[in-house]
């Protein structure tokens, strides 16, 4: 009798752990957490969102990585990948032959083709062969800073004789992309990391992410609000290094895409001057307007698209193209820190 | 069936059965109790925990002013500056630099970030600012 009533003891108190243990199971509900990866559009991704365990996460993070480096290689102008037809190919190919590519590349390339028509050529995805000036000046000056200098007028305006829209043909029905000029060339940096940041946003929403913040190097979209049904805070950075405050301005986001062009981050210095990355299609020069802007879009491709085309343009021209176009809204911050916001853009500034 | 029958017969329990099994009721409570504690009060300490290349590297609590170099098998190097709570990196030898323009960080989920040689430093436990990411 007494064996079994030590047996009898022993099972109740594991009962009674057991029971703890279920209890704050029961109540566990889905963690937040934050994940981060590189390799992807020279940027750092980082996702925030909920699961039942780190591995669960895990695995989500590990999908969306897969997911977001195939569009890094499609949209890629320096490297070529096996097996895969990208943006150089296209360009390799230039003036020779039509290159057959992923349905995707067409959707990206008729959407370089409409915002060139809607920012009136302030988004310019055929201007490679002036991107592709500054950019070796820049990587040159960065390595070497006593001999950076910028191209000269002449070299600029002979590379500027071939970036004609016109000659970029893209044929849905085949999917195929010709370039005419042998001397032009592609650079979907203004809108490539927009498109695939909408994609990631999608596809995170169908393998089950409902609430979930992905941000590509500061190209943000929202999927749902957060677990507990408030937005996301995204802030914008403070274009000044300098100043004690992080960012700006926040913004909440419910679902949507946030997106800044800025003159802060991607730069180099000649004489002094600072030389930012985005280089004005119209003077073939780093704009002078700004040092940041940063647009509110459904769609995260628009979004970028459109905050490259706002940093190009005066505030004015600006302005009249936000409140032309749907669902947009944007927030301009001058070089003297002066900060400007179409009427629907909510934004709490931080004072 | 038969162990509750046991239990439940607690006229037939001896006294020592009782304590004993009230003592390991109490033992687990304060168990369970202690390791929440512990595993709240060890968390909460704000530090700046360095990842190379995804993975964690090591963990600096921002209380203490330190520096760290962070150094890779290629050369390649970032030099961590923990003073006064915050955290910056003071020098690197990549090209762009991105990482030593960037504004010392102590909030909840900052980070510095250096593309060219992978390191990421991230704020844990940091003063919560509200804000989930930022633009850039």
């Amino acid at each position: 009798m007494k064996k079994l009533r030590q047996a009898g003891i022993l099972a109740a108190t594991v009962l009674v752990l057991a029971g703890i243990a279920c209890i704050k199971n029961y109540n566990q509900k889905p963690q937040r957490y934050e994940g981060q990866f590189f390799d992807c559009f020279d940027t750092v991704t980082t996702i925030t969102g909920y699961a039942q365990s780190q591995e669960d996460f895990s695995e989500k993070l590990k999908l969306l990585q897969e997911k977001l480096t195939y569009y890094h290689q499609l949209f890629d102008i320096y490297h070529s990948y096996d097996g895969i037809h990208n943006i150089k190919t296209i360009n390799d190919a230039a003036g020779v032959r039509a290159v057959k590519v992923d349905g995707e590349i067409i959707q990206l390339l008729e959407m370089g083709q409409e915002m060139y028509g809607r920012t009136n050529g302030a988004v310019h995805i055929a201007y490679g062969s002036v991107l592709s000036l500054w950019h070796d000046c820049r990587e040159e000056g960065l390595r070497n800073p006593e001999q950076a200098r910028i191209p000269s007028g002449e070299e600029l305006a002979k590379r500027a004789m071939h970036t004609d829209m016109g000659d970029l043909v893209v044929d849905g029905k085949s999917s195929t992309v010709f370039l005419k000029d042998g001397e032009m060339s592609l650079d979907v940096g203004s809108i490539g990391k927009g498109y695939a940041v909408q994609r990631l946003a999608e596809y995170a929403r169908e393998i089950g992410m409902e609430h979930a913040l992905v941000s590509v190097g500061g190209n943000v979209c929202a999927v749902g609000g957060k677990a507990d049904g408030t937005p996301w805070v995204v802030g914008v950075e403070n274009p000044r290094p300098d100043s004690g405050e992080a960012y700006i301005a926040t913004a909440e986001l419910g679902d949507g895409c946030l997106v800044t062009s800025g003159d802060y981050q991607r730069y180099y210095e000649v004489e002094g001057e600072r030389y930012c990355h985005i280089i004005d299609p119209d003077t073939n020069m780093p704009p002078q307007y700004f040092s940041s802007v940063t647009v509110r879009a459904q769609d995260s491709g628009v979004a970028d698209a459109i905050s490259t085309a706002l940093f190009n343009m005066d505030y004015e021209a600006g302005l009249s193209l936000v409140e032309e176009l749907e669902d947009v809204e944007a927030m301009w911050v001058g070089k003297d820190g002066q900060v400007r916001s179409s009427g629907g853009f909510k934004v709490n500034e931080e004072k | 069936m038969v162990r509750f029958a046991a239990l439940a017969d607690l006229k037939s329990m001896k006294k020592n059965d009782v304590i004993l099994l009230a003592a390991l009721v109490v033992a687990a409570f304060a168990a369970f109790a202690g390791i929440s504690w512990y595993s709240h009060i060890s968390t909460r300490e704000p530090q700046a925990v360095v990842f190379l290349d995804g993975e964690e590297q090591g963990r600096y609590p921002l209380s203490e002013d330190i520096t760290v170099e962070l150094c890779q098998d290629d050369g390649s190097y970032n030099i961590l500056q923990i003073q006064g709570g915050k955290a910056e990196i003071t020098q690197a030898s990549c090209p762009d630099k991105i990482c030593v323009r960037h504004r010392p960080v102590s909030g909840q989920g900052e980070s510095l970030v250096c593309l060219p040689n992978k390191m990421v430093v991230e704020i844990e436990n940091g003063e919560e600012s509200g804000v989930d990411a930022g633009t850039r």
